[in-house]
């Protein structure tokens, strides 16, 4: 079972998160500067989930864009990302983490999200989102 | 030379990218590479060695960081473009194009881990480094094993018979290594950091191996002699021993838990790279033999007019050709998902680096007692050949490893993403 309630739920937080980042964090800017938008494909709860740098979009709008990353993984493993609790190597490797787009714009995307896992504890304690993951 | 390239959509950057490369690789590695060659392997990296020349010049132009994001100062180059550029640099020198390649590993396999520390020490120094004195090895090989290090498909792999020949005492915070690397590791005896594979549980055979990098002036670390060899003279490789090396943990990259798929990630990439150096030579002696059929006169014409050196020629052609479309193919697809489908790359090494290696025997039978000579390069690149057949696993080993590869996963579902 995930640890979100459910997708209205994940949708909430994620969309708050990433306009949160994008608006108030270096992330907006690095994200425009780098020219990458990216695809989270994401299961339990399932949600589609398109951000660029004017920010997320979900489900049909999201399927409608052209990204240059999409990354597919489970709700559980995007809330250890954001708590800084995946390591990366090992998740990419077991497909805990499965990514499509150059290599090297993959790699870039990691050290850029920095600032939501910054973030992401307030909303752990928001959402009462369990944090000893 | 230049050729004509099939794809119809490269892009002025792309283009750009080819001619730097290009003109790199003929007015400085080819020419170092040569001279490279008639040396001792001791010479080679002597100080005043050329080959310092080399990597200064490869370092300034940034051929250094193809591999890596632009975020950590890489040049963060499409797969495509990574192509463009192998492929000259290996038309160049095969031999060269490893050293400057494996000289990124430690660097290219801390950037996956977005890990700060690691960032701060292994890679942005790498990608700012303008004079080649950063420059890392992958230390893979050991002296009672070859090819099997990769062999993830064979029973043995996962026996505790399997004892490497360095191992790893988990103490604490701290691996403390022991043990030695064979006299294959490239760059071995003048790397400055390594990607290093080690034993950690021997109980689970290879499987029980472990990553970290490390830069290789900690205490305990010493070298052995640059090794002679036939071919790719202008390759370092030697041994590195360690002795009680304490390594933090905060360097491991994998541990035995996820140490299988983390080495087919790693050897797909490093296949990747030899499919694509072996376009080059394998173009090398396209152009030389075309060249040299224009100019050399038997039987009263140019080589070029009679019959069979059409046909010869052709069959040159169509193996370069062949070369490039499928290391393309293959770069394209696994530089471009994580994980990758490992069997391309292992596709793309075997096919490129056999066909490199016919072609340039092939060439030497056009130019006859010519190609046997010092006088030209095609020796040289038959002997740099030769070696392509082996390295970053034998060949035969790569076969097995991609048809246990087609048992578990054939056909492959198409990706729903």
């Amino acid at each position: 079972m995930s640890v979100f309630k459910d997708k209205e739920m994940a949708k909430e937080l994620f969309g708050d998160l990433w306009t949160k980042m994008i608006k108030e964090t270096e992330f907006g800017e690095k994200l425009k500067k780098s020219g990458i938008s990216i695809l989270f494909v994401v299961k339990d709860p399932d949600i589609v989930m398109y951000v660029d740098e004017n920010g997320p979009l979900f489900d049909n709008e999201a399927k409608a864009k052209v990204p240059v990353v999409t990354m597919q993984m489970d709700g559980d493993t995007v809330h250890k990302y954001w708590l800084k609790k995946v390591n990366i190597p090992k998740a990419l490797a077991m497909r805990k983490i499965k990514a499509k787009g150059p290599v090297s714009k993959v790699l870039q995307i990691l050290p850029l999200l920095k600032p939501g896992q910054e973030l992401y504890p307030e909303y752990c304690k928001k959402y009462n989102l369990p944090m000893d993951v | 030379m230049d050729y004509f390239d099939v794809n119809m959509d490269l892009t002025k950057e792309d283009k750009a990218i080819r001619a730097a490369a290009r003109e790199f690789a003929q007015q400085v590695m080819r020419p170092i590479s040569l001279e490279l060659d008639q040396m001792t392997a001791e010479e080679v990296v002597a100080d005043g060695s050329p080959l310092w020349d080399f990597m200064k010049q490869a370092y300034e132009l940034d051929f250094h960081s193809i591999l890596l994001p632009e975020y950590y100062g890489g040049q963060g180059l499409s797969p495509l473009q990574i192509h463009l550029v192998f492929e000259e640099l290996g038309w160049a020198s095969f031999g060269l194009s490893v050293f400057l390649a494996v000289a990124c590993f430690p660097a290219y396999c801390a950037c996956m881990t977005a890990d700060e520390e690691l960032v701060e020490t292994f890679v942005k120094p790498f990608c700012e480094c303008r004079d080649g004195s950063i420059r890392g090895c992958w230390a893979i090989t050991e002296p009672d094993h070859g090819s099997d290090v990769i062999a993830v498909g064979e029973e043995y792999f996962y026996s505790d018979t399997m004892q490497g020949n360095l191992q790893v005492t988990v103490e604490g915070d701290e691996w403390i290594i022991n043990g030695q690397k064979s006299a294959w590791v490239s760059g071995g005896t003048v790397a400055t950091h390594a990607l290093l594979h080690c034993q950690v549980d021997p109980s689970k055979g290879f499987a029980g191996n472990g990553i970290c990098v490390l830069p290789l002036d900690l205490p305990g670390v010493s070298r052995g002699k640059p090794l002679e060899k036939i071919g790719q003279r202008d390759l370092n490789q030697g041994e590195i021993y360690f002795d009680d090396v304490h390594v933090p943990k905060k360097w491991v990259i994998a541990d035995p838990e996820y140490y299988v798929p983390m080495l087919d990630m790693i050897l797909a990439s490093a296949n990747l790279c030899m499919a694509s150096w072996a376009t080059g030579l394998a173009r090398a002696a396209l152009e030389e033999s075309l060249t040299y059929s224009k100019e050399r006169v038997q039987g009263g014409k140019p080589l070029i007019e009679h019959y069979s050196m059409k046909q010869r020629i052709f069959h040159l052609f169509r193996r370069v050709e062949t070369c490039r479309v499928v290391s393309r193919t293959a770069m394209n697809l696994n530089f471009n998902i994580s994980p990758p489908h490992v069997e391309y790359s292992l596709w793309a090494k075997v096919q490129c680096t056999e066909m490199a290696y016919k072609n340039i025997h092939e060439a030497i039978q056009i130019w006859g007692a010519n190609g046997l000579t010092k006088e030209y390069v095609l020796e040289k690149l038959f002997r740099d050949a030769r070696a392509t057949l082996i390295e970053d696993g034998n060949n035969e080993t790569l076969a097995r490893h991609g048809g246990h590869i087609l048992a578990e996963t054939y056909p492959r579902r198409p990706l729903k993403f």
